[in-house]
């Protein structure tokens, strides 16, 4: 009798443990949509063509808080100049953790512990790091001149807020990258060993072209990292909404608002939301649909790159 | 080329290598000889990064623990010492920040944890097969959400909510110190809640898809439900595995500003025990992350708060590194009983 209800107790258990796993499931994949469709909601009467070709206004009023032009051109600078600075190294590192490095080395040790510590390393550390750093005197090229009778360099601009999202991101393009290298099969560097190649001239001409959409993979997943990232920026690039120059484009400017202070679609968003100094919730959650369309496209990119790299791989 | 078409053609009757061949060989045992040198500096200034980190963070944040020492920590009153430091003033207590962070991300790891289990156990395990895509990559785009948005709609929707429906009338009579008004330690827990689960939930569906069938199987063949298997058998055994996506999570909670900054309220108020439960999660925090990027901008002028500042960004630091020397010790631990000895060589 008593092991017969006990049996029917854990059937009833197990039922409601199932539904709870699938009530813990709905509920996150529900959350996850709303805030997409909450922000296209929000953020779609925002977004029209003055919105996106005219400048932020440093101004308190909602009605006058500008567009978003300079701050997608600031996050495609600190974007394509962060991952551009750091593919050699990074490319390098996972080449040589993949296909040189022995395992039992206590060098190879140190530099996989040092690569996971770095990737648990929270933004804001790296930002402090970079202020740190780039406002050494030594550093002035980077950006201009400080207040403090010029000594110190002022150590926010784009120039420094690439080179610190840079090192944030390295450590995980490197880990996407060594795995692609290490997914291609060995049979593909033996048949290459065979013919006569040497190794390096085999990972240059077949391994690296075999593991190109993988690190193709890495690339992508870096860039989404570095758009989305506000810490780094808020401290590194200044908190200024505006430019070094309103005309980037022409060549003469290109050093001057390098070297100048400015903002990303992430800062934007922060200095715009009711919690910041502009307080205009409408410009903010414009800035934050087309970031967040930047950000998914780049993230569902990467998982395409991915399932190609890993069927080529196979 | 007409010389190299010669050599080509003389080559195999002197038995030796081609000219092209010779050619091709002495220009790459020369990059054979440079490169490992090249890409292994590039591999050990990679791993060595963290140092130069660690060292200009801290030899920044000297002053302040110089000065200080342990009572950096143990004290209280962040927010009055700040305004004091413009006036020349020198004695920072970030205690309520840490207790800031510590609730924030412990309360974020409990709701997290619970929840990104379900997540992790249906990934694995009960998901049907046409649903499994879909939802790692629903998962992945919440893993993909830039921590700002987190912040905006947390400050839009949960904020506006919790001020609207929670906060009672008459909070002002419990609560003297502050106004409360729906920024606050709930709405932080929230949203670091969602910011956290898809570490955890990916780390997570990973160790208990790693437990071999085997032991699976053997429990069903006792007679055990499907349920029983995953609760007794599977659970335990990836158990070092959760343990680590706890953690990673843990390190991503407590180093989270921007979102924090943006939900909690930016007061540096220690929540308050004597208030009641309700009342403590409707109280304001700042948390050590967050203190940093609010007043990391024209503050930093000041030498003092710059250190102080350089202070918390130490203990962040320290932190984090301990945080992942104990997930390291797990994924150790759980590739040990896994009986993989080393998935890097193979």
């Amino acid at each position: 009798m008593e092991s017969i209800t006990k049996q029917g107790n854990r059937r009833i258990g197990s039922s409601i443990g199932i539904a709870l796993c699938w009530a813990a499931s709905i509920a996150v994949a529900a959350v996850c949509l709303f805030i997409i469709g909450y922000l296209v909601f929000q953020g779609w009467h925002a977004i029209n063509w003055h919105f996106l070709s005219s400048d932020p206004v440093a101004s308190l009023s909602e009605e006058s808080a500008g567009g978003v032009r300079t701050p997608m051109v600031g996050t495609a600078i600190l974007v394509l100049f962060s991952i551009v600075l750091i593919l050699p190294v990074a490319i390098g590192a996972a080449v040589y953790l993949a296909e040189y490095m022995d395992e039992r080395w206590w060098i190879t040790r140190i530099v996989r512990i040092g690569l996971e510590t770095l990737a648990s390393v929270p933004s804001v550390v790296f930002g402090m790091f970079g202020l740190a750093v780039f406002t050494v005197g030594f550093f002035k090229f980077l950006s201009s001149s400080g207040t403090e009778g010029g000594s110190m360099a002022f150590g926010r601009s784009f120039l420094v807020a690439s080179i610190v999202m840079g090192v944030h991101i390295l450590p995980f393009v490197i880990k996407v990258a060594e795995e692609a290298i290490r997914s291609i099969p060995k049979s593909l560097r033996q048949g290459a060993l065979a013919l006569g190649m040497t190794k390096w001239r085999t990972i240059r001409k077949v391994v690296l072209p075999a593991a190109a959409p993988g690190i193709a993979t890495a690339v992508v997943l870096g860039m989404g990292l570095a758009a989305g990232d506000t810490a780094i920026v808020w401290l590194t690039l200044g908190g200024t909404m505006t430019m070094a120059s309103d005309a980037w484009w022409r060549v003469s400017n290109w050093l001057p608002v390098l070297r100048g202070a400015g903002s990303t679609l992430t800062t934007f968003i922060y200095f715009n939301s009711p919690a910041g100094d502009g307080n205009s919730p409408g410009a903010a959650f414009g800035a934050a649909l087309v970031l967040i369309v930047l950000v998914l496209v780049l993230n569902l990119t990467a998982q395409l790159l991915f399932r190609r790299g890993s069927k080529a791989g196979s | 080329m007409p010389v190299h078409a010669e050599a080509a053609v003389l080559a195999p009757l002197s038995g030796g290598p081609t000219a092209i061949d010779l050619k091709e060989r002495v220009r790459s045992t020369a990059s054979d000889r440079f490169m490992p040198y090249l890409l292994g500096a590039a591999a050990i200034f990679s791993g060595l990064i963290v140092t130069l980190l660690v060292f200009f963070v801290v030899q920044k944040a000297w002053p302040v623990f110089h000065a200080e020492g342990l009572r950096f920590i143990t004290a209280g009153g962040w927010d009055t010492q700040l305004e004091d430091a413009w006036n020349g003033s020198a004695f920072f207590g970030v205690r309520a920040l840490i207790a800031g962070s510590a609730f924030s991300t412990l309360g974020a790891l409990l709701v997290s944890f619970v929840l990104g289990l379900g997540c992790a156990i249906f990934l694995a395990e009960l998901a049907p097969a046409w649903l499994r895509r879909p939802f790692e990559t629903i998962v992945q785009l919440l893993a993909g959400i830039p921590s700002v948005v987190f912040g905006l709609v947390g400050l839009m929707v949960v904020v506006t909510f919790i001020a609207d429906h929670m906060v009672p009338g008459n909070s002002g009579d419990v609560v003297t110190e502050i106004p409360i008004g729906g920024a606050c330690l709930l709405a932080a827990i929230v949203v670091l809640t969602f910011m956290i689960l898809p570490f955890f939930v990916t780390v997570a569906t990973d160790s208990l898809r790693a437990v071999p069938r085997s032991y699976v199987d053997g429990g069903l063949a006792l007679g055990m439900t499907r349920w029983r298997t995953i609760m007794r058998i599977q659970l335990p055994t990836a158990a070092p595995g959760l343990i680590a996506g706890l953690v990673l999570a843990a390190a991503r909670g407590i180093g989270e500003a921007i979102a924090i900054s943006m939900v909690a309220g930016a007061i540096a108020f220690m929540p308050n025990f004597a208030h009641g439960p309700l009342y403590m999660l409707l109280e304001p925090i700042r948390s050590m992350a967050s203190a940093i990027v609010e007043n990391g901008g024209e503050a930093m002028d000041v030498p003092s708060i710059a250190a102080a500042l350089f202070g918390l960004a130490t203990l962040l630091l320290a932190f984090s590194i301990t945080l992942s020397m104990i997930a390291r010790w797990a994924f150790g631990l759980f590739s040990r009983r896994m009986g993989v000895v080393s998935d890097r060589n193979l």
